[in-house]
């Protein structure tokens, strides 16, 4: 292998390393300016992005593809065990998280300009992000083990780099310990599989299937790993963690962790689980031994991660029922869209990838969206309570229609993204027939029910009365004793941009959603029939 | 050829944006924008092609239609694909019927005018849209957009007890809608139809098995079945419609209902014929209660407004039971019934609102002595109530009678049922006329006034037409009849 033939195919990995290596050096050089390191990241994310999405064969781009086609979704030869491999799921998903981050970081640039931290956030969000694309090409399971902690120790830093705010440090602590709860839970599933299989190559693992001496120790790896990998994507029982870290941390680095890391976790979910569903699915006669009985794996494995999937959409909903705090009922709601994602990987069919793909691109936009409007909102003095948003939309009425889009999409209003991304996976799990019917029913039926929290935001920023001395108007002239005042009304040109930006999308591929939908669904079936 | 169809949607669209944007003009461009649709309507009729000679469609046995591609997967084809026929070209000359008189009635609406218009007119968008969707995403689509205006119609400009209403009102149609889009979603998905255009449904659900059909026409049918509403879904309907603005009962009434009825011919009978076979006697017996039921009631009532919606009920179910015949006849019955009962209905209720902003009570056994005051008031709900129990040369009439003659054509003497049923609606309807429009006055302001011109001249079209359609009932039913299914007797 020459150098260039390594280098071609990282160059967006490799343009985010070195911006990453930049934003330090100017630390030490004392340019801390947040438009200077804020700007260079976003432009890292942009150019990177451009990248990614050359190489999934967009052909106005095509001069900027550096990945040889030949190499994407390319079937691997008998005997190689590669650490990792490009698909062209793996590259969608790369262009999501850099999506996420460049989302963020625009946005973040509008924050005070003289604030301390801004080298440091900005080198962990390049570096978490490149983590996160190193999740998208990996077929090993240690390789994805360690990109994800690449990640992860990069985000417990994000969450605790505001380092005077008490909740910031409780909520990084906490993250921390469940965090390393879940790596361990993870290697240690990893471990058993390779004392069954001998590998920890995904695609050799997922050729022996059944065939392998002590089947007992297969069922016990992905029982460790469901458990590992649910921390990530905070699926119910293992999402206490997750209202906490997203409540505490900075409103950017809340966007950030909601919006993109959290996807990490589902697409780990894709890359290990998918094999064991779709080869495993028919395995029927043989099964494997437990107490003496015999349960064969892909079954019990759809039934559980079903299983977890209503658990966690339901169980999110009802808590963002009750919630009080904006950034909370957010983090809740969150918790419920996994449960949908999750939806996809139960079924296992290209059609369900394609749709868990599209919600999960849904997802960045609205989710992203949302906690970067809840920032601009506290930026502008507005108190954390939903209630204290009264007579936001308004007053307000750019942050208003824009926050209201993207409500409407997270409760699935048809003409938003949010909408077809959910009728897309249900259909997908009707079309699978069988029991996933009731996956579709379930999830149906939560989307019915969390219309009733997403109306209520709805109705208090537009029906209700604002609160006599408005906190929203005051945050953009006062100037003299705080911050100096931002331009668009105190929102700064990167949030402003931004905000404006998401609501765009999200109406513009809930109206044409084949854009995003005909290369995410052709992914998938690459993925699928690759996979399998 | 013209895509009149969206063209009309277009307008609509337009008109709707325009009028929330309208400020205190807001009433100038929704009349503005009724018109246009009403002749764009006209030119619809026209240019129909469902009379004897026409060429053929795109989509087999529909009139204008237009198809573009929306969404296509391997695995999933959805269509932008729209069009007529007999049963939906009624419907939609009644939309544009009642949003004329509705806006016309309202012109004197002040609290916050803008809204208000925008949102009725939204609905009417909405209903036309479900009215020419031939593409299951895209009714599905239309029939969702109609809730939210009329959420907000109740919720905001309706009676002391609206929140509540407007609530019950969307969680019912609510979850009804998401049984029935899982029973679409299944329809397309088990049937291995190869798009979810409304003719790759109607070829691939014939291979159906009658026991799949029959769970699929049950799930289509609880979603139809709560909008209709039949009991025991029907309680929804009396709150939502004493507490929502006039302009909102009668689009409610008018409307609303009628997606019911629509859908359930479209979508469910016409696709899954086991399994309204099988359903059949579990109908007839939901029809025959839905009737009985809505006129008891009636009688019980004191509040005119919600007299009229438990009368509603019982027209409702006289729907029901036409359809269940599955003759032609019968099907010919609930359409003129449906357009009916879209015109007198709301005719009604702009007179049960007249009532109550001129007398401040809607109470009955309150009211007395109205003719004198305001005969102009008094003689439309006459008409009204006449037409609604079935007097001929009113437009109930003939679509009473036709549905009484289907039913006996089909079940014989079970047609005493709903006959008998008549008589209470009249004793009703004439107990009402009686004690409120005539005998001594009482609860009558010293100011009282006849109607305002704009609200006679609301009412005063609905009711030109129950006596225009009432006499030549033949202007529709050859309409109807041209419609390309089950064999009528004209094709």
């Amino acid at each position: 292998m020459t150098i260039g033939s390594f280098i071609g195919p990282f160059l967006p990995e490799l343009v985010l390393l070195a911006a990453a290596l930049l934003v330090f050096l100017l630390d030490v050089v004392k340019v801390r300016r947040i438009e200077v390191t804020g700007g260079i990241s976003a432009a890292a994310f942009g150019v990177a992005l451009l990248l990614v999405v050359a190489d999934l064969g967009f052909t106005p781009l095509a001069f900027l593809a550096s990945i040889p086609s030949s190499q994407i979704d390319a079937i691997p030869a008998v005997g190689a065990a590669p650490l990792w491999a490009f698909t062209s799921l793996g590259l969608v998903f790369q262009a999501l998280f850099l999506l996420a981050a460049f989302l963020v970081a625009l946005a973040s640039t509008s924050r005070p300009s003289n604030e301390r931290g801004a080298p440091i956030f900005y080198g962990l969000l390049i570096l978490a992000t490149l983590g996160m694309l190193l999740v998208a090409v990996a077929v090993d399971l240690i390789f994805l083990l360690l990109a994800i902690e690449v990640v992860s120790i990069a985000s417990y830093l994000l969450v605790a780099y505001a380092r005077k705010e008490r909740r910031g440090l409780e909520a990084a602590m906490k993250f921390f310990v469940i965090g390393a709860l879940s790596t361990v839970l993870s290697f240690f599933g990893a471990s058993l599989l390779f004392g069954a299989y001998g590998t920890t190559n995904l695609d050799v693992i997922r050729a022996a299937g059944t065939a392998v001496p002590d089947p007992t120790l297969v069922l016990l790896g992905y029982g460790f790993l469901v458990a590992g990998l649910a921390f990530k994507i905070t699926l119910v029982p293992f999402h206490a963690w997750a209202v906490d870290v997203y409540d505490g941390a900075p409103d950017d680095v809340s966007a950030f962790l909601a919006g993109g890391t959290k996807k990490i976790g589902i697409f780990a979910f894709f890359l290990v689980f998918l094999g064991p569903v779709l080869v495993l699915g028919s395995a029927g006669p043989s099964g494997y031994g437990l107490f003496g009985g015999s349960v064969a794996l892909g079954p019990s494995l759809q039934l559980t991660l079903g299983i977890l999937a209503v658990l966690t959409m339901t169980v999110g909903n009802v808590l963002a029922l009750l919630q009080k705090e904006m950034k909370r009922m957010l983090a809740y709601s969150s918790i419920s869209q996994a449960g949908y994602m999750m939806i996809g990987i139960v079924i296992g069919t290209a059609p369900a990838l394609g749709g868990a793909t599209l919600q999960v691109f849904a997802h960045v936009l609205m989710k992203t969206g949302a906690f970067l409007v809840v920032g601009a909102v506290a930026a502008l003095g507005v108190g954390p309570l939903i209630s204290d948003w009264r007579g936001l939309g308004s007053r307000r009425p750019f942050l208003g229609v824009a926050f209201g889009l993207m409500l409407l999409s997270l409760a699935g209003v048809p003409l938003t993204v949010g909408f077809v991304s959910k009728f897309v996976l249900f259909s997908a799990a009707v079309h699978a027939q069988g029991w996933f019917v009731w996956l579709a029913v379930a999830g149906l039926l939560n989307s019915a029910l969390s219309v009733y929290y997403y109306a209520r935001v709805l109705k208090v920023m537009f029906f209700d009365a604002p609160p006599a001395p408005d906190p929203a108007l005051a945050g953009a002239v006062v100037g003299a004793a705080g911050p100096p005042a931002l331009p668009v009304g105190g929102l700064g040109y990167g949030r402003a941009a931004t905000i404006a930006l998401i609501a765009v999308l999200i109406v513009l591929f809930g109206i044409y959603p084949q854009a995003v939908l005909g290369p995410i669904q052709s992914a998938a079936n690459h993925f699928v029939s690759v996979g399998a | 050829m013209l895509p009149l169809i969206s063209i009309i949607l277009a307008t609509l669209a337009v008109g709707t944006v325009a009028t929330f944007f309208a400020g205190t003009k807001a009433r100038w461009v929704a009349l503005a924008t009724s018109v246009v649709f009403l002749l764009e309507t006209a030119l619809l009729f026209l240019g129909y092609s469902g009379w004897p000679g026409y060429s053929t469609s795109l989509v087999p046995g529909f009139s204008d239609t237009e198809s573009y591609s929306w969404i296509s997967l391997p695995w999933l084809h959805i269509n932008y694909t729209v069009g007529v026929d007999g049963i939906s070209l009624v419907l939609i000359l009644l939309t544009a019927i009642l949003q004329i008189a509705t806006v016309v009635y309202s012109w004197g609406e002040t609290h916050r005018p803008a809204g208000y218009f925008g949102l009725m007119m939204l609905t009417c968008l909405g209903c036309f849209g479900v009215f020419v969707a031939l593409d299951i995403l895209l009714f599905f689509l239309f029939w969702e957009a109609v809730l939210v205006p009329m959420f907000f119609l109740i919720g905001y400009w309706g009676g002391p007890n609206r929140r509540y209403a407007a609530i019950k009102f969307f969680v019912y149609t609510h979850v009804a809608s998401i049984v029935m889009l899982v029973g679409l979603l299944a329809l397309v998905f088990y049937s291995g139809a190869t798009s979810f255009d409304f003719s790759a449904v109607y070829a691939a659900a014939r291979g159906l098995s009658p026991v799949v059909q029959t769970f699929l026409f049950l799930a289509l049918f609880f979603g139809f079945a709560v909008k209709f509403p039949i009991v025991p879904f029907h309680t929804w309907l009396p709150d939502a419609h004493v507490e929502a603005p006039t302009g909102g009962s009668v689009l409610l009434a008018g409307l609303l209902l009628k997606l019911g009825g629509y859908g359930l011919i479209r979508w469910a009978v016409e696709v899954l014929p086991s399994g309204f076979h099988a359903t059949q006697p579990l109908l007839f017996v939901i029809a025959f209660l839905t009737i009985i039921w809505g006129s008891v009631l009636s009688l019980a009532q004191r509040d005119l407004k919600r007299l009229v919606a438990y009368s509603s009920i019982n027209h409702m179910g006289i729907v029901l039971l036409a359809i269940a015949l599955n003759s032609s006849l019968g099907l010919l019955a609930a359409v003129l019934l449906m357009f009916a009962h879209g015109i007198v209905s709301g005719l009604l209720f702009m007179g049960a609102g007249s009532v109550h902003h001129q007398y401040g009570t809607r109470d009955i056994s309150s009211l007395g002595g109205i003719t004198p005051s305001a005969p102009s008031l008094a003689t439309m709900i006459m008409a009204g109530s006449l037409a609604s129990l079935g007097l001929p040369a009113l437009i109930g009439f003939p679509a009473e009678f036709t549905a009484f003659l289907a039913t006996w054509n089909d079940l014989g003497y079970w047609v005493m049922i709903p006959l008998a049923v008549l008589v209470v609606t009249a004793a009703f309807y004439l107990w009402m006329m009686q004690r409120m429009l005539f005998g001594p006055p009482r609860a009558v302001p010293a100011d009282a006034h006849d109607l305002p011109w704009y609200e006679g001249a609301g009412m005063g079209l609905l009711v030109v037409l129950t006596v225009l359609f009432g006499i030549l009932p033949s202007l529709l039913v050859n309409v109807i009849v041209n419609s390309p299914i089950k064999g009528w007797p004209g094709t």
